[in-house]
C-alpha cells in the first residue's frame, strides 16, 4: 500500500513537471516579440503603357529600419465591403515589388468615382499582419510636341477621366528621359490653367540616341490621382556621336583590329630574328662543307 | 694551336662517381614524380591546386618567371662578356650557356603547366591578340631556346671534334656521336671565320633578345593596372633581378662542377674574385630598383599602393619580404665587398643564397598582388584572402626544378664544361706573350 502511495506521488510530480515545462514553454514563445511590418503603396499610371503599383515593406528592428524581404503581400480592390483580390506579390531583398494590374478596366469605382485598393500581409513568425490602403481617382494626361514659330513646346492636358473634366491648378512635371534620372525642362513648377493645360518651352540642343528624345509629363504623387505620366517621343534632339574606340584599331580591340604598329614592330623584330637564326643554322652547314 | 693530351684529359666529359650517380637518380626520381602529379593534375584539373579567383596565378608562374629570369644569364655574362672583350669570362661560359639553355626550356614547360588545358596550346597561336603581351611571350620564348642553344653550339664545335679523337679508342659510339655533332670540323681558317663571324652575331643578338625576354616577362605584369605591378620601373627592375638570379645561379653550379671535376687549375680564385665583384654589381642595381619599386609607392601613399606595401613591409608576408630582401640581396651584397667573401666557398654560399632569395622573391612579386583585386569581389570566402601552394603544386614545382638541373647535369656529363679549344688558344697567347716579354 505504502509503493502504491509513493507511486502516485511520483507520477504527480512527473505530471506536474511536464505541464509546468510545457506551459512555461508556450509563454516563453508568446514572449518572442513580432515587430510591426510598415507598408509603403505608390500608384502609377503610365499613358497607352502599364499602371502599376510599386510597393515596400520595411520593418523597425533595434531603432534601425531594416527592409522586410521575402514576404507575400496581397492586393485586392475593395469594392462594397468586399475585397476583390487582384493577385500577390514576393518582396526582393530590398522589400521592394511592384504588381502591374493586367486589365485596369476591371478595377471596380465607389460611389465617388475612387478605387480602393488594399495591399495586405497576412503575418509570419517575425511579423505581425499589417495593411495599407490607397485611394485614387482615375486621371489621363494628353500630352504632344507642338512647334511654333520654329520654337518646340510640349502641351499637355490633365483630366480626371470619370467626370470628363479638366483638372485646373495641378503641377505638372515636363522632363526629358536620361539615362540615369530625368532631366527636368521648363519652370520648377507648370500649374495646369483654367483649360487643365500647361505649354513648356524645349530648348535646342538636348543630345538623343540617333536624335531621339522621349518627354515625360508628369503629375507626381498626387493625393488624388496618384502618379501619372506620359510619354512623347519627338525627334528633335542632336544625335549622339558614338566616341567609342571599340571598332577602331586599339590596344583592347578584337584581333581583327590590332593596331598597324603592333602588326609591324612585333614582326620585324620577330622576323629579323628568325632571319638571323636561319642564317647561323645555314652557317653551320657551311661548316660542315669547307 | 693544338691542346694537350693533358688539357684534354682535364676537360673532356668523364663517368660521374657515386655521387654524382646518386645526384643524377635522385633528379630523375623527383622528375618523375613531378610528371605523375602533373598527369593528376591534367586528369583532374586545376581544383587540386590551391589557386582561386583571386590568386589565378600561383608558384606555376613566380617558378616561371623564376626561370626566365635565370636563362638571363647567358645574355649577361657570356654575350655582354664577350663584346667587352672580358678575358677572364672563359672557364664559365660554357656553365653560363648551360644554365641559359636549361632554363629557358623549363621556362617554356613550366607556363604550359600553368594552363588549364594545355590540348589549346596551338590556339595560343591561331587564336592570339598581338596586342597581348602573352603572345609576345609566346613568342619570344622558342626564339630565346633556339638563340641558346646556338650560343652553346657554335663555341662547341672544336671540342666536338677534340673528343671525337679523343674517344675514338676508349669510346668509339661516343665519339661517331661527337664526330656528328662537330659537323666535320677540322679547325681549317674557313671554318674558324664562319665560326667566328656567327658567335659574334649571336653574341650581339641574343643581348637583345634577352632584354626583349625580360622585359615581355614584366609587361606581362605591369600592363594589368594591379597594385605592385602597375609601375614604369618594372622592365628594369626585372633585368637587373634577372642578372641577379643568372649570375647567382651559375656562381652555384660553377662551384659545383669545380669541385666534382676537381677544376681548380682552370677555375680559379681569380675567376671567383671576378665573378664576386659582377654579382656585387648587379646586386646594386637590383637594390636601387627595389628602393624604386616599394619606397617610392609607400611616400606617395596612394591607399591600395600603401596597403600593398604594408602586406610586405609589416603584414602576412613582412617574414618572408624581409628575409628575400636582407637574405637574398642586402647580406651578399655587404659579403661581396670584401675579398674574403669573393672565396669559392663564400661565394657559393652567397649564390645560394641569391639563388633561393631570387626564386621566393618571384613568389612576393606575384602572390601578394593578386590577394588585392583590382576590382573586389563582395562576400568571398575567406580561403581566398590567402593562397599557399597545394601539395600537387609543390610537387609539380620542384619536378620543374629538379628536371632543369637534370638538363644541366646530363650537359655537364656528355659536354665539356670548360672549353678546351679555347683555353689552349689562350694558354698558348700567354705563353707567347711570355716569351716576348723575356
Amino acid at each position: 500500500m505504502k509503493n502504491q502511495l509513493n507511486f502516485r506521488y511520483v507520477f504527480l510530480t512527473l505530471l506536474s513537471v511536464f505541464l509546468f515545462t510545457s506551459l512555461t514553454q508556450e509563454i516563453q514563445a508568446q514572449d518572442i516579440k513580432k515587430n510591426k511590418v510598415r507598408l509603403k503603396a505608390d500608384y502609377v499610371k503610365i499613358m497607352d503603357e502599364e499602371v502599376y503599383f510599386d510597393l515596400k515593406a520595411s520593418s523597425k528592428i533595434d531603432k534601425k529600419n531594416v527592409d522586410v524581404a521575402n514576404i507575400e503581400l496581397t492586393i485586392s480592390n475593395e469594392f462594397d465591403d468586399e475585397g476583390i483580390k487582384l493577385g500577390s506579390v514576393t518582396t526582393n531583398m530590398n522589400g521592394e515589388s511592384r504588381f502591374v494590374i493586367k486589365d485596369f478596366n476591371t478595377l471596380k469605382l465607389d460611389s465617388t468615382n475612387t478605387f480602393n485598393i488594399v495591399v495586405s500581409f497576412k503575418g509570419n513568425d517575425k511579423f505581425k499582419r499589417a495593411s495599407k490602403s490607397i485611394n485614387f481617382r482615375d486621371a489621363l494626361i494628353k500630352a504632344e510636341l507642338v512647334t511654333k514659330d520654329s520654337i518646340n513646346y510640349i502641351t499637355a492636358t490633365l483630366i480626371d477621366k470619370n467626370t470628363d473634366s479638366v483638372i485646373v491648378g495641378e503641377s505638372l512635371n515636363v522632363q526629358v528621359q536620361r539615362l540615369f534620372m530625368p532631366f527636368k525642362i521648363g519652370e520648377e513648377f507648370n500649374s495646369t490653367d483654367e483649360n487643365g493645360s500647361i505649354i513648356v518651352p524645349i530648348e535646342d540642343g538636348i543630345p538623343g540616341v540617333d536624335g531621339n528624345l522621349t518627354f515625360e509629363v508628369v503629375l507626381n504623387d498626387s493625393d488624388d490621382y496618384g502618379t501619372v505620366k506620359a510619354l512623347v517621343k519627338a525627334p528633335i534632339g542632336i544625335p549622339i556621336v558614338d566616341e567609342s574606340t571599340f571598332d577602331q584599331r586599339t590596344m583592347w580591340s578584337p584581333r581583327s583590329k590590332t593596331p598597324i604598329f603592333i602588326l609591324i614592330l612585333p614582326n620585324v623584330l620577330t622576323f629579323g630574328m628568325w632571319f638571323i637564326i636561319i642564317y647561323l643554322i645555314i652557317k653551320l652547314f657551311k661548316i660542315a662543307k669547307s | 694551336m693544338k691542346p694537350s693530351n693533358k688539357l684534354i684529359k682535364d676537360l673532356a666529359p668523364r663517368k660521374f662517381g657515386k655521387a654524382g650517380v646518386i645526384w643524377t637518380w635522385t633528379l630523375v626520381i623527383i622528375s618523375v614524380l613531378g610528371i605523375i602529379a602533373y598527369i593528376d593534375q591534367v586528369i583532374k584539373g586545376q581544383v587540386v591546386t590551391n589557386m582561386n579567383d583571386y590568386a589565378l596565378w600561383g608558384i606555376y608562374i613566380s617558378n616561371f618567371v623564376f626561370f626566365v629570369a635565370t636563362s638571363f644569364v647567358g645574355t649577361v655574362t657570356v654575350a655582354v662578356l664577350r663584346l667587352t672583350k672580358n678575358a677572364w669570362r672563359t672557364p664559365i661560359v660554357r656553365i653560363a650557356e648551360i644554365i641559359s639553355l636549361a632554363c629557358i626550356i623549363m621556362a617554356g614547360i613550366t607556363i604550359m603547366i600553368d594552363m588549364g588545358r594545355p590540348d589549346r596550346l596551338l590556339y595560343l597561336f591561331i587564336h592570339g591578340r598581338m596586342q597581348s603581351p602573352i603572345i609576345w611571350d609566346v613568342i619570344i620564348i622558342p626564339t630565346y631556346i633556339v638563340i641558346s642553344l646556338l650560343l652553346l653550339y657554335f663555341p662547341l664545335l672544336p671540342d666536338l671534334a677534340i673528343l671525337k679523337k679523343h674517344f675514338n679508342k676508349t669510346k668509339p659510339k661516343l665519339s661517331k656521336w661527337y664526330g656528328k655533332l662537330s659537323f666535320n670540323w677540322t679547325g681549317s681558317i674557313a671554318q674558324k671565320a664562319i665560326q667566328s663571324k656567327s658567335i659574334q652575331i649571336i653574341a650581339i643578338l641574343t643581348i637583345p633578345a634577352g632584354f626583349m625576354l625580360q622585359t615581355i616577362d614584366a609587361w606581362l605584369f605591369s600592363t594589368l593596372f594591379r597594385v605592385g605591378w602597375d609601375s614604369t620601373n618594372m622592365g628594369a627592375y626585372f633585368i637587373s633581378g634577372a642578372s641577379v638570379a643568372g649570375i647567382g645561379a651559375l656562381v652555384t653550379v660553377v662551384y659545383v662542377i669545380q669541385r666534382a671535376y676537381k677544376l681548380e687549375d682552370y677555375i680559379t680564385d681569380y675567376h671567383y674574385d671576378k665573378l664576386g665583384k659582377l654579382l656585387a654589381l648587379t646586386c646594386l642595381i637590383y637594390l636601387y630598383f627595389n628602393v624604386n619599386e616599394y619606397l617610392l609607392p609607400q611616400l606617395t601613399s596612394k591607399k591600395e599602393e600603401i596597403t600593398h606595401t604594408n602586406v610586405l613591409f609589416t603584414g602576412e608576408y613582412a617574414p618572408l619580404f624581409w628575409l628575400v630582401t636582407i637574405g637574398g640581396l642586402i647580406i651578399p651584397i655587404l659579403l661581396l665587398l670584401f675579398k674574403k667573401g669573393r672565396k669559392p666557398l663564400p661565394m657559393f654560399v652567397i649564390g645560394i643564397m641569391v639563388v633561393v632569395g631570387s626564386w621566393w622573391k618571384r613568389y612576393l612579386i606575384v602572390t601578394p598582388t593578386l590577394l588585392h583585386p583590382f576590382l573586389p569581389i563582395q562576400g568571398v570566402p575567406e580561403s581566398w584572402r590567402h593562397y599557399f601552394p597545394s601539395m600537387h603544386e609543390w610537387v609539380i614545382t620542384i619536378g620543374t626544378l629538379a628536371m632543369a638541373l637534370l638538363i644541366i647535369t646530363v650537359l655537364v656529363r656528355y659536354l665539356p664544361v670548360i672549353p678546351i679549344q679555347r683555353t689552349a688558344d689562350e694558354q698558348e697567347e700567354l705563353r707567347l706573350n711570355k716569351n716576348t716579354e723575356s
